[in-house]
């Protein structure tokens, strides 16, 4: 489901200096925010992605007093489905009008121009640019960055595993960043990967069984610590680390606190974080305000749009060493590398 | 089990008839002939583990691994077997697998143990089945058209199901259940140990057997040895029985079938039943034992598959049994270590292929023949050579192109039920 597509970048002076003046004429002051949101497959609930935008949302109902509608996607759909959802969401008077994930790339440059009164936002994606659209992208190299430093920390074996759900170019940042932290620590680590389709195959982001064998695979060759970013077969993942006596990272929401995976928290010793309720309340903050900007906003760690967490205390004894690498990227000292 | 001929078909047959085919076959496929075949592979694997050092490719894990992945494509193709053999093409698997995972969550959940999952998942299966029997055998419905609309329908009303019960659910949302309970495994226990310091030697053929022998013996889910017990039992019921007889004499000619006093319209809606309820079963595998949650989706076309390994299996049980093996141990081989394990199958393949050769030039007299395939083998090992490892955009198709591979070469062979697929109305005279 998630992420991807970011490769097609290129597009990074398309800062369009945005028309905000619009907006105003959208939301008459005091009205109520409606919000529509448009999910990835997985929707709310799949303990990642999707649930780390419906936080967004959720605090902006609260203290926006927003009204929402939310969508969701089915896994197989295509294109003109993605686009008939939007359609459904601005059409009806949602505005602004958010896009979860890569997925909706296409739709969105499609149906952004019908609709040039309403704000459109899509998390995940720079390649669908326009006059009404917000691109929410983030540094997940650098958030991966910090638990491969946290992976190579703990691993007692000297040997580290990444399960990526998709091979699509916005997983190999996450796979890039952790390796690159893995090996700035201990130079010599061993390192495997493993892709669980290929696109357009995207059932690899929603096959635990896949995530468990790859993970079993690794784990029986040596690797004590996997980082998985496979979506919802993560929770494979955690299942083989638990049955390996071994160690996991999660991605996207801090999944050791996760109630979906309340059985296998133990094994989480870190998942890296990506802010995307802070960038969707953010969005949604300036939309309320008429001061939303259109073009690529990016959410690094400088700006604390990616980090790591700490639930369960796994790693309370090496938070230290990872903020001092924290430090330096955000100084621009190490350069995480993206691909 | 998959030591007899062609299916023992009961229509009089005077047009030529089912075993006419069978001069086609060079020899029969016998118990000793399949043992050999067994260890000759085996013995292959370890020469091929000791010269490629992909260590891997016999692992205990790996073999564990194959058969959890090849259990719910051998259930789907079981269920396709039913069917099938009664006359009704089933497509709807995909979809009644979803169901099976769906419910087999839901009964876990709901009733706190793992096999209430287990019953809930095939009566969900055997749910859908129903309605492809009302609409195939009552209704006389174009069958292909009935299964899509149940692959479709099967994946819609999960969903909403998945809203209504999972979404309350704490940890649960509406694409996905809570964990599930866990299921008892069985293990050997006392021949683990031996059994891995074998498989540590890295001995020639000694610790593959053992890595063999761990992977079947250490861990296995009780639902994997039902399901495997379910092969010969459907072989029992399908083959040796007046039922079975009769349930298949409505696949190969319903008509004389029908002449004869079988209720055609009764055994078709047994056999699809049926074979919901065993694609519902694979389904539960998946979501219980497999992945230990249900995920919309996570069925992820294995459904298809198993109609795949079915006709692979040339709509025998053995033979699908086999064709759900050979696609579980390429994927798990392709899943744990991708790259190096598929390479090493690459050399696998292409000594296959050169005995093959041999085979068509000496047994055979076919020398062209012998030579393409001397060709293949030759460039299959070029491969091999000039390349390490193979590319993760090449191995994660392994598992359908092995299959799609030995399907091509197999297929002169195989022989449908004679009635397969085509809609029966009775009191229909051909």
């Amino acid at each position: 489901m998630l992420m991807a597509a970011a490769a097609c970048g290129g597009n990074d002076d398309s800062t369009s200096t945005a028309t905000s003046e619009a907006s105003s004429s959208a939301a008459p002051a005091g009205a109520a925010l409606k919000v529509g949101l448009a999910y990835d497959i997985g929707g709310r609930g799949d303990g990642s992605f999707n649930d780390a935008a419906a936080r967004g949302l959720d605090k902006a109902v609260a203290e926006l007093k927003a009204d929402k509608k939310e969508l969701e996607a089915a896994a197989g759909e295509t294109d003109a489905q993605k686009e008939e959802r939007l359609r459904l969401l601005a059409s009806n008077g949602y505005n602004p009008v958010i896009a979860v994930g890569f997925a909706y790339s296409e739709s969105l440059k499609k149906v952004a121009p019908e609709f040039p009164d309403v704000k459109f936002a899509i998390v995940d994606d720079d390649a669908a640019t326009g006059a009404n659209i917000s691109n929410l992208v983030f540094a997940e190299e650098q958030g991966s960055f910090l638990v491969g430093v946290a992976a190579a920390l703990k691993s007692e074996k000297g040997s580290v595993g990444f399960v990526g759900g998709v091979d699509v170019p916005l997983i190999h940042k996450f796979q890039a960043g952790f390796e690159a932290g893995a090996k700035a620590v201990k130079p010599d680590i061993k390192l495997q990967s493993k892709y669980l389709t290929q696109p357009p195959d995207f059932g690899g982001f929603n096959d635990p069984a896949k995530g468990k064998t790859a993970a079993q695979g690794m784990f029986d060759s040596g690797a004590d610590v996997v980082y998985q970013a496979a979506g919802g077969s993560g929770s494979g993942v955690f299942e083989a680390a638990k049955a390996a006596g071994a160690m996991a990272v999660g991605v996207d929401s801090d999944q050791a606190a996760l109630p979906a995976y309340a059985d296998v928290k133990d094994v989480i010793i870190t998942s890296m974080i990506k802010k995307i309720d802070v960038a969707v309340f953010d969005f949604l903050k300036h939309a309320a305000d008429g001061t939303v900007q259109s073009g690529k906003t990016v959410y690094d760690l400088k700006a604390d749009g990616v980090g790591y967490s700490t639930t369960g205390g796994k790693i309370d004894d090496i938070t230290s060493k990872i903020d001092e690498y924290k430090q330096k990227i955000i100084s621009g000292e190490i350069t995480v590398p993206s691909s | 089990m998959s030591g007899q001929a062609e299916g023992t078909t009961t229509a009089p047959a005077p047009a030529g008839g089912a075993r006419a085919t069978s001069p086609a076959r060079r020899f029969r496929v016998t118990t000793p002939i399949l043992l050999l075949g067994g260890v000759g592979l085996v013995v292959l694997l370890s020469a091929v583990r000791i010269v490629t050092g992909a260590s891997d490719i016999t692992s205990g894990g790996t073999v564990a691994a194959a058969l959890g992945l090849a259990v719910p494509i051998g259930l789907a193709a079981l269920g396709g077997l039913w069917s099938e053999r009664a006359g009704v093409v089933n497509i709807g698997l995909e979809g009644m697998m979803v169901l099976g995972t769906w419910f087999g969550a839901w009964g876990a959940l709901q009733f706190h143990s793992p096999w209430a999952g287990v019953v809930a998942g095939a009566v969900g299966g055997a749910l859908g089945g129903a309605i492809h029997a009302v609409a195939t055998v009552t209704f006389g419905v174009d069958h292909i058209i009935s299964g899509v609309a149940i692959n479709i329908v099967g994946v819609g009303f999960t969903q909403y199901l998945s809203k209504l019960v999972f979404e309350k659910m704490p940890g649960g949302g509406t694409k996905n259940s809570p964990q599930l309970p866990e299921m008892g495994r069985l293990s050997v226990t006392f021949i683990d140990g031996p059994l891995r310091t074998l498989e540590a030697k890295q001995w020639f053929l000694l610790s593959d057997f053992a890595g063999i022998l761990r992977g079947l013996t250490q861990g296995v889910s009780w639902f994997t040895i039902l399901a495997i017990l379910l092969v010969p039992l459907s072989y029992y019921i399908l083959w040796r029985t007046a039922f079975g007889l009769r349930l298949r004499s409505c696949g190969e000619r319903p008509v004389a079938a029908e002449s004869l006093g079988v209720n055609v319209y009764l055994y078709k809606w047994a056999a699809v039943v049926v074979s919901g309820l065993l694609a519902g079963l694979g389904g539960a595998f998946l979501s219980i034992v497999a992945a230990g949650i249900y995920r919309d989706g996570q069925t992820g076309g294995r459904g298809y598959i198993g109609l795949a390994a079915m006709i692979f299996g040339n709509w025998r049980p053995g033979g699908l049994a086999g064709g759900a093996a050979l696609f579980g141990y390429t994927d798990a081989l392709q899943l744990r270590q991708g790259g190096v394990s598929v390479h090493a199958l690459l050399l696998v393949v292409a000594l296959l292929l050169a005995a093959m050769a041999v085979y068509q030039l000496v047994r055979q007299s076919r020398t062209v023949a012998a030579l393409i395939t001397a060709g293949c083998a030759a460039l299959v090992f070029v491969v091999f050579m000039m390349t390490d490892t193979v590319p993760e955009q090449f191995t994660t198709f392994t598992p359908h192109l092995t299959t799609l591979l030995v399907l091509s070469l197999a297929s002169q062979r195989l022989r449908m039920p004679a009635a397969d697929g085509i809609p029966y109305r009775r009191g229909q005279t051909t």
